[in-house]
């Protein structure tokens, strides 16, 4: 078992102009489908991440404001999650409801220090 | 886990949510900043989605939402440099106690009753009151009203910047107290809201559940009126009741094909008594010693609709009365019409036929389809089935509601075999 860091990009373009009803029907599939990954064990932390922030260059001698791209490109938030392999990850990671908007998940092993 | 998740977050939280924090704001903030009011508050959508996705949502989501709406709108007034008036931040500092939790419903309760009375202003037409109202109230997004109405969703969005353009232009402030100018404004605001759930409730086009809400959505801003001192006048409960058992009956109306379902065949076992039961209810405060309003007296034709064991025992007696008193209150070729059905009951399809022939006399009948289908109902139970397939063409070909047509053309077919 190892640990995988699921990074969510994008998929919420188009929330200015999703109805206040439809956005409670995609945050409860959310819900669900983390509510899941606790359930069999397979979630182990994650948090949604502030959209503008800033990046530090130079020991902080250049110091940018994000958001750092195009809107597809911000890292909306973060999982961590368990599972058998790079492979067992990626599949955990298709049932992800980002997908319904356009966003994409970056799946990287986390490495372990007692290898 | 997935119900602990979401045991605090209702049904239609967001929706409920964004009509009550967008009257709140407005009325703390003022109409001149209707926008970015809207734009706060959908920001304040966003994050609680994004939140809520992964912890638990509080158990008062309104308060949360509105605190951060308010931040929101208070950081773009500031980055506008806009003057504003009013310390609102005092409101959310202090800590909520259970008792300012009331408070902060009554203020949000208030200020959504101050809202619909500026929704409801007499300058604006009625599909921008109704457009304003499902909008800024209701919560509804474009896409739903569009939907609901059969309206593009350009044209929805169009009309509600016109709409809240002229609401900006006629009302400054929501800050009128509510007793005054009530009794005026309270008879558009009840007829707003009866056509808000006569949008919701017609058969005719539009998705079902959506139109549910929209009827659900009217009663509830019925049911504030009600609770207001001011507010809550005999007409508003008897609207209460009128749209309470209709709105019982919504499932008997169509069947599990989609298609209607008529009063006489409906399975009334698929009424839902729990409305009834509030209907009869508001029935009860809605009385009043002389003149009752129409909405009196179609609450009263709908409560012993709703109660009868079936069709034919059916008080259609009390029923014919009702039609009668509202026709001498007020003429109108609608109720005439409506009235046949219980004078066939009462008086045979006899004496209805020669009244029906009576209104051959009147081009307002000439091109209704309720007419025709009236009509070949009377003429089959008199075993004229020719003359009764020619009214049921006639009306078939009248028609523009397509479940109207299927369901005139199921009874041409009865008549036929």
């Amino acid at each position: 078992m190892s640990n995988f860091l699921f990074l969510f990009r994008g998929g919420d373009a188009t929330w200015t102009e999703q109805t206040p009803e439809e956005m409670q029907a995609h945050m409860q599939k959310w819900g669900a489908w983390m509510g899941g990954l606790k359930e069999k064990g397979q979630l182990v932390d994650g948090l949604p991440l502030a959209k503008s922030g800033n990046v530090v260059h130079k020991s902080g001698e250049v110091i940018t404001d994000g958001p750092f791209a195009e809107g597809a490109e911000v890292v909306g938030g973060y999982l961590i999650v368990s599972a058998n392999d790079q492979k067992g990850a990626v599949e955990i990671s298709k049932g992800c409801p980002i997908f319904e908007h356009d966003g994409n998940v970056e799946v990287r092993e986390i490495m372990s220090m007692n290898m | 886990m997935k119900e602990a998740k979401n045991k605090y977050l209702v049904e239609h939280a967001f929706r409920h949510g964004y009509g009550r924090i967008v009257s709140f704001l407005v009325h703390k903030f003022g109409p001149a900043h209707l926008e970015k009011i809207e734009d706060a508050v959908q920001d304040s959508l966003v994050k609680a989605m994004q939140v809520w996705a992964y912890e638990t949502p509080p158990k008062n989501t309104t308060s949360w939402l509105l605190r951060v709406a308010n931040n929101n709108l208070i950081d773009t007034l500031r980055r506008d440099k806009k003057m504003f008036h009013g310390d609102v931040n005092s409101i959310f500092n202090v800590d909520r106690s259970e008792q300012e939790e009331v408070n902060l419903n009554d203020t949000i309760n208030d200020s959504q009753l101050k809202m619909i009375f500026a929704c409801c202003h007499p300058s604006l037409s009625q599909e921008y009151q109704i457009v304003l109202s499902l909008k800024l109230i209701g919560g509804f997004g474009n896409k739903e009203i569009a939907k609901a109405l059969l309206k593009k969703e350009e044209s929805i969005a169009k009309s509600f910047t016109r709409a809240k353009n002229r609401l900006k232009h006629h009302v400054k402030t929501l800050d009128v107290p509510l007793e005054m100018g009530l009794s005026s404004r309270l008879a558009i605001v009840l007829k707003i809201i009866y056509l808000l759930f006569s949008e919701g409730y017609s058969t005719s086009f539009g998705e079902k559940l959506i139109k549910k809400d929209i009827c659900l959505e009217a009663i509830r801003l019925a049911v504030l009126l009600s609770k207001n001192k001011y507010a809550s006048q005999p007409e508003v409960h008897a609207l209460l009741a009128l749209m309470c058992f209709h709105a019982a009956r919504f499932e008997a109306r169509v069947d599990q094909n989609g298609d209607m379902v008529d009063l006489e065949h409906q399975d009334r076992s698929l009424y839902n008594w729990e409305l009834i039961k509030i209907g009869i209810h508001h029935l009860e405060n809605a009385a009043v010693d002389t003149n009752p309003s129409s909405y009196h007296l179609q609450a009263a034709i709908s409560y012993y609709h709703s109660t009868a064991k079936n069709f034919d025992q059916t008080e259609w007696k009390s029923i014919l009365r009702l039609y009668e008193l509202q026709l001498s209150k007020q003429y109108s070729p609608i109720v005439q019409l409506n009235r046949i059905v219980p004078y066939h009951k009462v008086y045979g399809a006899e004496k209805a036929l020669r009244e029906l022939h009576d209104f051959e006399k009147s081009p307002y009948f000439l091109n209704d389809v309720l007419f025709y289908a009236l009509k070949a109902a009377v003429l089959s139970e008199l075993n004229r089935y020719e003359d009764a397939k020619s009214a049921l063409k006639k009306a078939i070909a009248l028609t523009t509601n397509t479940m109207e047509k299927v369901h005139l053309s199921k009874k041409l077919k009865a008549l036929n075999s």
